[in-house]
Protein backbone atom coordinates (compact mmCIF):
# COMPACT_ATOMS: atom_id res chain seq x y z
CA UNK A 1 0.00 0.00 0.00
CA UNK A 2 2.85 2.18 1.27
CA UNK A 3 4.68 1.58 -1.95
CA UNK A 4 1.76 2.15 -4.28
CA UNK A 5 1.54 5.38 -2.59
CA UNK A 6 4.94 6.82 -3.06
CA UNK A 7 4.43 5.26 -7.01
CA UNK A 8 1.50 7.80 -7.03
CA UNK A 9 3.10 10.39 -5.28
CA UNK A 10 5.98 10.25 -8.20
CA UNK A 11 3.68 10.15 -10.71
CA UNK A 12 2.07 13.29 -9.55
CA UNK A 13 5.72 15.09 -9.27
CA UNK A 14 6.05 14.23 -12.82
CA UNK A 15 3.18 15.42 -14.51
CA UNK A 16 3.19 18.69 -12.23
CA UNK A 17 6.86 18.77 -13.45
CA UNK A 18 5.50 17.99 -17.04
CA UNK A 19 3.17 20.66 -16.61
CA UNK A 20 5.10 23.28 -15.70
CA UNK A 21 7.67 22.95 -18.33
CA UNK A 22 5.31 23.23 -20.86
CA UNK A 23 3.36 26.20 -19.23
CA UNK A 24 5.72 28.09 -17.95
CA UNK A 25 8.12 30.92 -20.13
CA UNK A 26 11.30 29.98 -21.14
CA UNK A 27 13.83 31.28 -19.16
CA UNK A 28 15.25 33.89 -21.82
CA UNK A 29 11.65 35.17 -22.09
CA UNK A 30 11.98 35.57 -18.12
CA UNK A 31 15.09 37.35 -17.93
CA UNK A 32 14.43 39.35 -21.34
CA UNK A 33 13.89 42.98 -22.30
CA UNK A 34 10.71 44.39 -20.45
CA UNK A 35 8.90 46.11 -22.98
CA UNK A 36 7.43 49.63 -22.29
CA UNK A 37 5.05 50.36 -25.43
CA UNK A 38 3.98 53.67 -26.82
CA UNK A 39 3.50 55.48 -30.36
CA UNK A 40 4.56 58.62 -32.41
CA UNK A 41 5.09 61.21 -30.81
CA UNK A 42 4.70 59.33 -26.53
CA UNK A 43 7.62 59.79 -24.86
CA UNK A 44 8.50 56.64 -23.89
CA UNK A 45 9.70 56.53 -19.97
CA UNK A 46 12.47 53.77 -19.47
CA UNK A 47 14.55 52.89 -17.06
CA UNK A 48 17.59 54.74 -17.57
CA UNK A 49 16.48 56.89 -20.84
CA UNK A 50 13.02 58.38 -22.09
CA UNK A 51 12.49 58.80 -26.23
CA UNK A 52 10.48 60.58 -28.16
CA UNK A 53 9.70 59.62 -32.14
CA UNK A 54 9.34 63.05 -34.05
CA UNK A 55 8.96 61.68 -37.46
CA UNK A 56 9.09 58.76 -39.73
CA UNK A 57 9.87 59.16 -43.25
CA UNK A 58 10.91 56.92 -46.21
CA UNK A 59 13.37 57.02 -48.46
CA UNK A 60 14.96 55.10 -51.51
CA UNK A 61 18.64 56.69 -51.42
CA UNK A 62 20.43 58.56 -48.84
CA UNK A 63 22.82 61.03 -49.32
CA UNK A 64 25.68 61.29 -46.55
CA UNK A 65 29.07 63.16 -46.05
CA UNK A 66 32.16 60.14 -46.06
CA UNK A 67 35.20 62.12 -44.90
CA UNK A 68 34.74 64.68 -47.31
CA UNK A 69 32.78 62.84 -49.94
CA UNK A 70 29.43 62.48 -50.62
CA UNK A 71 28.06 59.30 -50.69
CA UNK A 72 24.86 58.12 -51.95
CA UNK A 73 23.44 54.93 -50.45
CA UNK A 74 21.13 52.64 -52.59
CA UNK A 75 18.71 49.74 -51.38
CA UNK A 76 16.92 46.87 -52.85
CA UNK A 77 14.53 48.07 -50.09
CA UNK A 78 13.43 51.12 -48.61
CA UNK A 79 15.00 52.94 -45.99
CA UNK A 80 13.22 53.90 -42.71
CA UNK A 81 14.40 56.96 -41.01
CA UNK A 82 13.26 57.94 -37.61
CA UNK A 83 14.02 61.01 -35.90
CA UNK A 84 14.04 60.76 -32.27
CA UNK A 85 14.47 62.78 -29.14
CA UNK A 86 16.31 61.17 -26.36
CA UNK A 87 17.06 62.37 -22.79
CA UNK A 88 18.44 60.19 -19.60
CA UNK A 89 16.67 59.55 -16.33
CA UNK A 90 18.74 59.10 -13.51
CA UNK A 91 22.61 59.65 -14.79
CA UNK A 92 24.25 60.06 -18.38
CA UNK A 93 24.09 56.49 -20.53
CA UNK A 94 24.27 55.58 -23.73
CA UNK A 95 21.62 54.12 -25.94
CA UNK A 96 22.51 51.67 -28.65
CA UNK A 97 20.85 49.44 -29.99
CA UNK A 98 17.42 49.65 -31.71
CA UNK A 99 15.80 47.71 -34.76
CA UNK A 100 12.43 47.63 -36.80
CA UNK A 101 10.11 44.80 -35.89
CA UNK A 102 7.66 44.80 -39.05
CA UNK A 103 3.89 43.23 -38.78
CA UNK A 104 5.18 39.60 -39.97
CA UNK A 105 7.43 40.18 -37.02
CA UNK A 106 10.31 39.95 -39.27
CA UNK A 107 13.17 42.25 -37.35
CA UNK A 108 15.79 44.58 -39.14
CA UNK A 109 18.81 45.79 -36.98
CA UNK A 110 19.78 49.62 -37.30
CA UNK A 111 22.19 49.60 -40.73
CA UNK A 112 26.22 49.56 -40.13
CA UNK A 113 26.21 51.00 -43.33
CA UNK A 114 26.12 54.65 -41.89
CA UNK A 115 28.64 53.80 -39.01
CA UNK A 116 30.62 56.72 -40.46
CA UNK A 117 29.00 58.86 -39.21
CA UNK A 118 29.16 59.70 -35.76
CA UNK A 119 26.91 62.11 -34.93
CA UNK A 120 23.21 62.07 -34.65
CA UNK A 121 23.35 57.95 -34.92
CA UNK A 122 23.78 55.27 -32.58
CA UNK A 123 25.22 55.18 -29.97
CA UNK A 124 23.79 57.63 -28.80
CA UNK A 125 25.27 59.89 -25.44
CA UNK A 126 22.09 61.06 -23.45
CA UNK A 127 22.15 63.16 -20.05
CA UNK A 128 19.52 64.28 -17.87
CA UNK A 129 17.67 67.14 -18.46
CA UNK A 130 19.24 67.78 -21.95
CA UNK A 131 16.99 66.45 -24.96
CA UNK A 132 19.30 65.03 -27.53
CA UNK A 133 17.73 64.36 -31.19
CA UNK A 134 19.01 61.53 -32.96
CA UNK A 135 18.56 59.38 -36.43
CA UNK A 136 17.71 55.94 -36.60
CA UNK A 137 17.90 54.09 -39.75
CA UNK A 138 16.80 50.68 -41.04
CA UNK A 139 16.76 49.15 -44.03
CA UNK A 140 13.71 47.34 -44.49
CA UNK A 141 11.60 45.63 -46.79
CA UNK A 142 8.59 47.80 -48.22
CA UNK A 143 5.67 45.46 -47.20
CA UNK A 144 7.68 45.55 -43.56
CA UNK A 145 6.50 49.27 -43.05
CA UNK A 146 3.13 49.20 -42.23
CA UNK A 147 2.25 48.68 -38.51
CA UNK A 148 5.98 48.17 -37.59
CA UNK A 149 6.84 48.97 -33.95
CA UNK A 150 10.78 50.74 -33.22
CA UNK A 151 12.87 48.71 -30.57
CA UNK A 152 14.94 51.06 -28.65
CA UNK A 153 17.40 49.79 -25.58
CA UNK A 154 20.62 51.15 -24.52
CA UNK A 155 22.02 47.98 -24.14
CA UNK A 156 22.53 44.87 -27.09
CA UNK A 157 21.62 42.27 -24.10
CA UNK A 158 18.97 44.35 -22.19
CA UNK A 159 18.33 41.73 -19.91
CA UNK A 160 15.90 42.83 -17.51
CA UNK A 161 16.17 46.08 -18.81
CA UNK A 162 13.43 48.16 -20.22
CA UNK A 163 12.87 48.58 -23.85
CA UNK A 164 11.36 51.25 -25.78
CA UNK A 165 8.59 49.05 -28.22
CA UNK A 166 7.07 52.33 -30.01
CA UNK A 167 4.17 51.57 -32.66
CA UNK A 168 4.46 53.53 -36.19
CA UNK A 169 1.01 52.58 -36.81
CA UNK A 170 -0.38 51.99 -40.67
CA UNK A 171 0.96 53.21 -43.60
CA UNK A 172 -0.51 53.25 -47.15
CA UNK A 173 1.17 51.44 -49.48
CA UNK A 174 1.72 53.37 -53.31
CA UNK A 175 0.85 51.63 -56.02
CA UNK A 176 4.64 50.84 -56.83
CA UNK A 177 4.47 49.11 -52.94
CA UNK A 178 6.51 51.56 -51.92
CA UNK A 179 5.24 53.18 -48.56
CA UNK A 180 3.27 56.08 -49.09
CA UNK A 181 5.32 59.30 -49.06
CA UNK A 182 8.53 57.77 -49.79
CA UNK A 183 10.64 59.98 -51.41
CA UNK A 184 13.89 59.40 -53.66
CA UNK A 185 16.59 61.21 -52.17
CA UNK A 186 16.90 62.18 -48.02
CA UNK A 187 19.60 64.15 -47.10
CA UNK A 188 21.64 62.97 -44.24
CA UNK A 189 24.28 65.69 -44.26
CA UNK A 190 22.77 68.35 -42.15
CA UNK A 191 22.96 67.68 -38.51
CA UNK A 192 20.28 66.32 -36.81
CA UNK A 193 19.83 68.98 -34.08
CA UNK A 194 20.24 71.75 -36.33
CA UNK A 195 23.87 73.02 -34.62
CA UNK A 196 27.06 73.09 -36.57
CA UNK A 197 29.20 69.78 -36.80
CA UNK B 1 15.54 -10.10 16.76
CA UNK B 2 12.44 -10.60 15.05
CA UNK B 3 11.35 -9.07 11.50
CA UNK B 4 8.73 -7.05 13.07
CA UNK B 5 11.53 -4.84 15.70
CA UNK B 6 13.65 -4.93 12.55
CA UNK B 7 10.75 -3.21 10.69
CA UNK B 8 9.75 -0.63 13.79
CA UNK B 9 13.47 0.27 13.92
CA UNK B 10 13.80 1.08 10.25
CA UNK B 11 10.62 3.44 10.53
CA UNK B 12 11.79 4.97 14.00
CA UNK B 13 15.26 5.63 12.07
CA UNK B 14 13.41 7.04 8.54
CA UNK B 15 11.04 9.55 11.01
CA UNK B 16 14.17 10.67 12.56
CA UNK B 17 16.29 11.51 9.61
CA UNK B 18 13.26 12.93 7.90
CA UNK B 19 12.89 15.37 10.67
CA UNK B 20 16.52 15.89 10.59
CA UNK B 21 16.48 16.84 6.41
CA UNK B 22 13.45 19.27 7.36
CA UNK B 23 15.63 20.65 9.74
CA UNK B 24 18.49 20.94 7.68
CA UNK B 25 16.39 22.85 5.17
CA UNK B 26 16.08 25.85 7.36
CA UNK B 27 19.99 26.06 7.03
CA UNK B 28 20.17 25.02 3.73
CA UNK B 29 18.03 27.24 1.67
CA UNK B 30 19.31 30.43 2.83
CA UNK B 31 22.44 29.17 2.29
CA UNK B 32 22.15 28.03 -1.25
CA UNK B 33 20.61 31.73 -1.59
CA UNK B 34 23.64 33.29 -0.08
CA UNK B 35 26.20 31.67 -2.20
CA UNK B 36 24.03 32.31 -5.30
CA UNK B 37 24.14 35.84 -4.85
CA UNK B 38 27.18 36.34 -3.69
CA UNK B 39 28.79 37.48 -7.05
CA UNK B 40 25.68 39.52 -7.91
CA UNK B 41 26.30 41.21 -4.45
CA UNK B 42 29.35 41.83 -4.96
CA UNK B 43 29.19 42.97 -8.69
CA UNK B 44 26.74 44.87 -7.32
CA UNK B 45 28.55 46.84 -4.83
CA UNK B 46 32.38 46.53 -6.67
CA UNK B 47 30.91 48.44 -10.18
CA UNK B 48 28.74 50.95 -8.41
CA UNK B 49 29.27 54.18 -6.41
CA UNK B 50 26.92 53.62 -3.80
CA UNK B 51 27.64 55.51 -0.44
CA UNK B 52 29.07 59.06 -0.61
CA UNK B 53 32.01 60.40 1.70
CA UNK B 54 31.30 63.82 2.15
CA UNK B 55 34.39 66.38 1.93
CA UNK B 56 34.08 69.86 3.35
CA UNK B 57 34.93 72.80 0.64
CA UNK B 58 38.72 73.51 1.36
CA UNK B 59 39.58 70.20 2.78
CA UNK B 60 41.43 67.12 0.66
CA UNK B 61 40.54 63.66 1.28
CA UNK B 62 42.84 60.46 0.72
CA UNK B 63 40.84 58.14 -1.70
CA UNK B 64 42.64 55.35 -4.22
CA UNK B 65 45.91 56.12 -2.19
CA UNK B 66 45.63 59.44 -3.32
CA UNK B 67 44.28 63.08 -1.19
CA UNK B 68 41.89 64.45 -3.49
CA UNK B 69 40.74 68.45 -3.74
CA UNK B 70 38.40 70.22 -5.37
CA UNK B 71 40.19 73.62 -6.25
CA UNK B 72 37.29 74.98 -8.69
CA UNK B 73 33.60 74.66 -10.32
CA UNK B 74 32.33 76.60 -12.80
CA UNK B 75 30.60 77.34 -15.52
CA UNK B 76 31.79 78.32 -18.60
CA UNK B 77 29.14 81.01 -19.95
CA UNK B 78 28.30 82.86 -22.85
CA UNK B 79 29.94 79.58 -25.51
CA UNK B 80 28.14 79.02 -28.87
CA UNK B 81 27.00 76.00 -30.93
CA UNK B 82 25.71 74.19 -27.55
CA UNK B 83 21.79 73.14 -27.37
CA UNK B 84 19.78 75.73 -26.01
CA UNK B 85 19.43 75.85 -22.31
CA UNK B 86 22.94 73.99 -21.59
CA UNK B 87 26.02 75.20 -20.25
CA UNK B 88 29.61 73.71 -19.67
CA UNK B 89 31.27 73.37 -16.60
CA UNK B 90 34.69 72.72 -15.59
CA UNK B 91 35.54 70.84 -12.61
CA UNK B 92 39.13 70.98 -11.29
CA UNK B 93 41.07 68.87 -8.60
CA UNK B 94 44.46 68.69 -7.34
CA UNK B 95 45.17 65.40 -6.44
CA UNK B 96 48.78 64.60 -4.48
CA UNK B 97 49.73 61.03 -5.03
CA UNK B 98 50.33 58.77 -2.66
CA UNK B 99 50.47 55.39 -3.50
CA UNK B 100 51.92 55.68 -7.58
CA UNK B 101 49.96 52.52 -8.00
CA UNK B 102 47.24 54.29 -9.85
CA UNK B 103 46.80 52.03 -12.76
CA UNK B 104 44.91 49.39 -10.31
CA UNK B 105 44.26 51.76 -7.24
CA UNK B 106 42.41 53.96 -10.45
CA UNK B 107 40.74 51.43 -12.38
CA UNK B 108 37.40 52.83 -13.69
CA UNK B 109 37.98 56.23 -12.18
CA UNK B 110 34.80 58.44 -12.96
CA UNK B 111 34.43 62.06 -12.00
CA UNK B 112 30.56 62.85 -11.55
CA UNK B 113 28.57 65.85 -11.47
CA UNK B 114 25.73 64.96 -8.86
CA UNK B 115 22.32 67.29 -8.09
CA UNK B 116 20.19 67.93 -5.51
CA UNK B 117 18.01 65.46 -6.83
CA UNK B 118 20.54 62.68 -7.33
CA UNK B 119 20.94 62.95 -10.98
CA UNK B 120 24.41 62.09 -12.30
CA UNK B 121 26.07 63.70 -15.32
CA UNK B 122 29.46 62.05 -17.02
CA UNK B 123 32.30 64.32 -18.72
CA UNK B 124 30.79 65.23 -22.74
CA UNK B 125 32.70 65.46 -25.37
CA UNK B 126 30.10 67.61 -27.10
CA UNK B 127 32.68 70.69 -25.86
CA UNK B 128 36.20 71.23 -26.15
CA UNK B 129 38.04 73.79 -24.29
CA UNK B 130 41.61 74.71 -24.59
CA UNK B 131 43.43 73.62 -21.00
CA UNK B 132 47.30 74.46 -20.21
CA UNK B 133 49.56 71.29 -20.72
CA UNK B 134 49.71 70.17 -17.25
CA UNK B 135 46.10 69.68 -17.39
CA UNK B 136 44.66 66.09 -17.12
CA UNK B 137 41.59 63.81 -17.11
CA UNK B 138 41.30 61.09 -14.57
CA UNK B 139 41.84 58.44 -17.35
CA UNK B 140 44.67 60.06 -19.03
CA UNK B 141 46.20 60.52 -15.57
CA UNK B 142 46.27 56.82 -14.49
CA UNK B 143 48.91 56.57 -17.08
CA UNK B 144 50.99 59.34 -16.50
CA UNK B 145 53.24 57.66 -14.51
CA UNK B 146 53.59 60.06 -11.65
CA UNK B 147 55.03 59.53 -8.61
CA UNK B 148 54.48 59.79 -4.56
CA UNK B 149 54.45 63.63 -3.76
CA UNK B 150 53.42 64.74 -7.57
CA UNK B 151 50.04 67.17 -8.01
CA UNK B 152 48.28 65.93 -10.83
CA UNK B 153 46.11 69.07 -11.65
CA UNK B 154 42.70 67.16 -13.27
CA UNK B 155 39.83 68.57 -15.50
CA UNK B 156 36.63 67.36 -16.59
CA UNK B 157 34.17 69.26 -18.55
CA UNK B 158 30.59 68.88 -18.12
CA UNK B 159 27.04 70.02 -19.90
CA UNK B 160 24.38 70.35 -17.68
CA UNK B 161 21.01 71.83 -18.25
CA UNK B 162 20.86 75.61 -17.16
CA UNK B 163 18.63 75.47 -14.46
CA UNK B 164 20.59 72.41 -12.05
CA UNK B 165 23.70 75.05 -11.81
CA UNK B 166 23.13 75.79 -8.52
CA UNK B 167 23.02 72.78 -7.08
CA UNK B 168 25.62 70.53 -8.55
CA UNK B 169 28.29 69.21 -6.62
CA UNK B 170 31.02 66.84 -8.08
CA UNK B 171 32.03 63.65 -6.90
CA UNK B 172 34.57 61.20 -7.78
CA UNK B 173 34.53 56.97 -7.72
CA UNK B 174 37.52 55.08 -8.66
CA UNK B 175 37.48 50.99 -8.83
CA UNK B 176 39.40 51.05 -5.48
CA UNK B 177 37.02 52.50 -3.19
CA UNK B 178 34.24 51.33 -4.66
CA UNK B 179 31.20 51.50 -3.22
CA UNK B 180 32.16 54.64 -1.66
CA UNK B 181 33.06 58.30 -3.50
CA UNK B 182 33.47 61.64 -2.34
CA UNK B 183 31.16 63.99 -2.94
CA UNK B 184 32.43 67.71 -2.59
CA UNK B 185 30.62 70.10 -1.14
CA UNK B 186 31.03 74.41 -1.97
CA UNK B 187 31.99 76.61 -0.22
CA UNK B 188 28.28 78.03 0.68
CA UNK B 189 26.83 74.33 1.73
Amino acid sequence: MRRLANLVLLLVAVALCYGLQMSKPHYADLIGPIPVRGKVGDVVVGRSFEVRVEKVQFARKLRADRYGETKVLTTGGVWALVTVEFAARDASTVVSTASWRGPTRLTYDHTERLSFINNGFLPVTVDPGLQKKARLVFEVRPEEVGNATVLISSKLLAALDSQAEISIGPVAASSDGMPAGTVDTLDLTQPVDGLPK
Amino acid sequence: MTAQDLAQDNRLGEKKWRRRSLWALLVLIPLTLAVEAYDSVKALLVDNDLFERRVAWGESAHFGGSDWKLTDLRGAFGMKNLPPGTVPVLADFAVTVGNPDLQNLWLGCKVMLIDAEGRRWLPTSAVRLNAPDNVQTCISAIFSGAKTGDVLNLRETFLVPKDVTNTIRPAVGVGSERPYFLLFQMEKD
